[in-house]
């Protein structure tokens, strides 16, 4: 009976999300008529500002875009200049910029699954209710964070919009003993990590199997960060400077936000997508934590996110525990750049998703024109088809409250960053005839 | 090993809520803390820290963050607030995770914030420029003072 109730339900300010957004459900006759994630946040014209910019500006302006990801956003632009550029810099930068985004992982999942994610699926309403019931949980979120931060700071100066990063490599190599030091506390921080995988597949996730396409980077031998061809389980396997072709990006009413398809179709990037492509790439001691969750990988739960970014975060840890393991100063820490003029294609797995980034740049140096496509704007159409499906498996007739709860932690599940991904301005005028 | 005192200025580009950083500068510049034997006294930048804040005080007896409050009082007011008095919101986006919420998720996972000691200047909220406002700056030298005041009170202490 109440299944067929009117249902409205407004969420004005999405809570736990990285920016601000909203959300509008209109349900009738047991039927969800409409509903639209709505990100109202002004749109930040970076693309715009990066015209007539030098390329060495490049990499300190976009790492503004984003608090929680800004590594992500100067390893995108970096590679799509060297690769315009001819510019090989070498063995140790690129294995370098790999523990660098480790660094990223590590935080920004940290602080995903402990802040944002987890309160929701152990019923509280935030990490403060959850820290008085879970403290050793949170405080193994917040030292997993802060490891992440110490190695942005390590390579970047400082943790948020670090200033390391050039074209051709780093300004700075990191002192021997620093790295060695933070060797030790990464070594130190993997039975927590281990301990932090079999915790999210302990919590009480909702089973919601759902059909998505993934998408992600490949490497031939490793789980993508850097580098790789974009494939799909759809059978997409392409290189990132074809992306335009496949993929498009449009404007939906009420969002600053662009909507990105897959030959016009919903898709997932992030976590999930990744984990579900690259399986066979992840080092077999991660591995074998993964199995013994008991959860089979590929997933069509949503809800397993949380899991695959938790491995995601051990993954980083050995990874940079590899990587560092046998560090050695280099003579330099950058490559020479020589400019071009043409058409720079980067895209590197940020830690919500693919970030894509296109430069046409003068044969000075300068931008001509900037796009950057971001994972938010990439998995907004599939959060939408996400919360009609599960809403809808879930049960219209629950309350509007735990509806209203139910869609919140659909969304909040995808991680969205809505200021990444507020690009776009669509001004409308209407006037009285 | 543990710091005697750390100063914490925490800000973001925008405005009077710079004035952490600011403290921050004109302390690395300071005579006083120059002729400090090393391991004594740090002094950090943050920048919107969030969460993270907890283990930025990590490792000190005593803790002085410095940062803009907006509470409605007069433009350059100078606040001394203890960190156990201190409390925030109990949900936040991750965009606007201040001090206030640091201190509270601290105290709810049992950690003592009583060496947490806060001194905050009221920011102008008309204020729009890439300096401070003329009522914070001038509030910037008594903040500085207090600084050296509370600090050498801990390090006698220490």
């Amino acid at each position: 009976m109440t299944g067929k109730r009117e249902i409205h339900i407004q969420v004005p300010v999405l809570a736990r999300v990285e920016g601000e957004a909203s959300l509008s459900l209109h349900a009738h006759d047991g039927r969800i008529e409409k509903l639209a994630l709505r990100i109202f946040e002004p749109p930040r014209l970076f693309e715009k500002f990066l015209e007539g910019r030098d390329y060495r500006e490049v990499p300190d302006m976009v790492a503004r875009i984003c608090g929680i990801c800004p590594v992500a956003y100067q390893m995108s632009a970096v590679h799509a200049l060297e690769s315009l550029f001819g510019l090989d810099p070498g063995p140790w930068v690129r294995a370098q910029r790999r523990v660098l985004y480790c660094g990223e992982w590590l935080q920004s999942h940290s602080l995903h699954i402990h802040l944002l994610a987890a309160p929701d699926f152990l019923g509280f309403t935030g990490v403060v209710g959850m820290a008085q019931k879970h403290p050793d949980a949170v405080r193994r979120g917040l030292h997993l964070q802060a490891l992440g931060n110490d190695i942005i700071r390590l390579y970047g100066g400082r943790s948020v919009h670090p200033v390391g990063v050039r074209v051709g490599g780093f300004h700075h190599a990191p002192a021997a003993a620093d790295v060695a030091a933070l060797r030790t506390r990464l070594h130190a921080a993997l039975p927590e990590a281990e301990a932090l995988v079999a915790w999210t597949a302990s919590l009480p996730l909702p089973a919601d199997e759902q059909a998505f396409t993934c998408v992600a980077l490949r490497h031939p031998d490793e789980y993508p960060m850097n580098t790789g061809r974009i494939v799909s389980d759809d059978g997409l396997d392409i290189g990132i400077d074809r992306f335009e072709q496949r993929f498009t990006e449009r404007q939906e009413q009420g969002s600053t936000a662009l909507y990105c398809y897959l030959d016009d179709q919903p898709y997932l990037v992030g976590p999930l997508a990744r984990l579900n492509l690259n399986l066979d790439r992840l080092p077999a001691p991660v591995r074998q934590v993964l199995d013994a969750t008991g959860i089979r990988f590929p997933s069509r739960n949503m809800f397993h996110s949380v899991v695959a970014r938790a491995v995601e975060i051990l993954l980083a840890l050995h990874e940079a525990i590899r990587v560092l393991s046998d560090y050695a100063l280099p003579d330099r820490a950058y490559a020479d750049t020589t400019v071009s003029a043409g058409s720079a294609f980067g895209c590197t797995e940020a830690p919500r998703g693919l970030l894509w980034h296109r430069y046409d740049m003068g044969a000075d140096g300068t931008v001509c024109s900037a796009r950057i496509v971001p994972p938010t704007s990439q998995n907004q159409a599939r959060i939408e088809a996400d919360l009609h499906q599960s809403l809808q498996a879930y049960g219209l007739q629950h309350s509007d409250a735990a509806l209203r709860l139910r869609a919140e932690t659909v969304i909040r599940n995808y991680d969205p960053c809505i200021s990444c991904a507020t690009h776009f301005l669509d001004l409308r005028i209407e006037r009285d005839a | 090993m543990s710091v005697a005192v750390r100063v914490l200025g925490v800000g973001s580009p925008f405005g009077d809520d710079r004035l952490g950083w600011v403290a921050v500068e004109a302390l690395r510049r300071s005579p006083w803390l120059a002729v400090l034997p090393a391991g004594v006294l740090e002094v950090e930048a943050c920048d919107r820290p969030g969460a993270a804040l907890l283990s930025a005080w990590r490792d000190a007896q005593h803790v002085m963050l410095i940062d803009a409050v907006r509470s409605g009082a007069v433009p350059g007011t100078l606040f001394r607030l203890q960190g156990r008095d201190l409390s925030g919101a109990a949900t936040f986006s991750t965009h606007d995770f201040g001090v206030a919420a640091a201190l509270t998720l601290a105290r709810s996972l049992g950690e003592d914030t009583s060496h947490i000691l806060l001194l905050g200047i009221e920011a102008d909220p008309a204020y729009r420029g890439d300096q401070l406002s003329p009522a914070v700056a001038a509030a910037m030298p008594l903040l500085l003072e207090r600084v050296e005041h509370e600090s050498r009170q801990w390090m006698m202490r220490s």
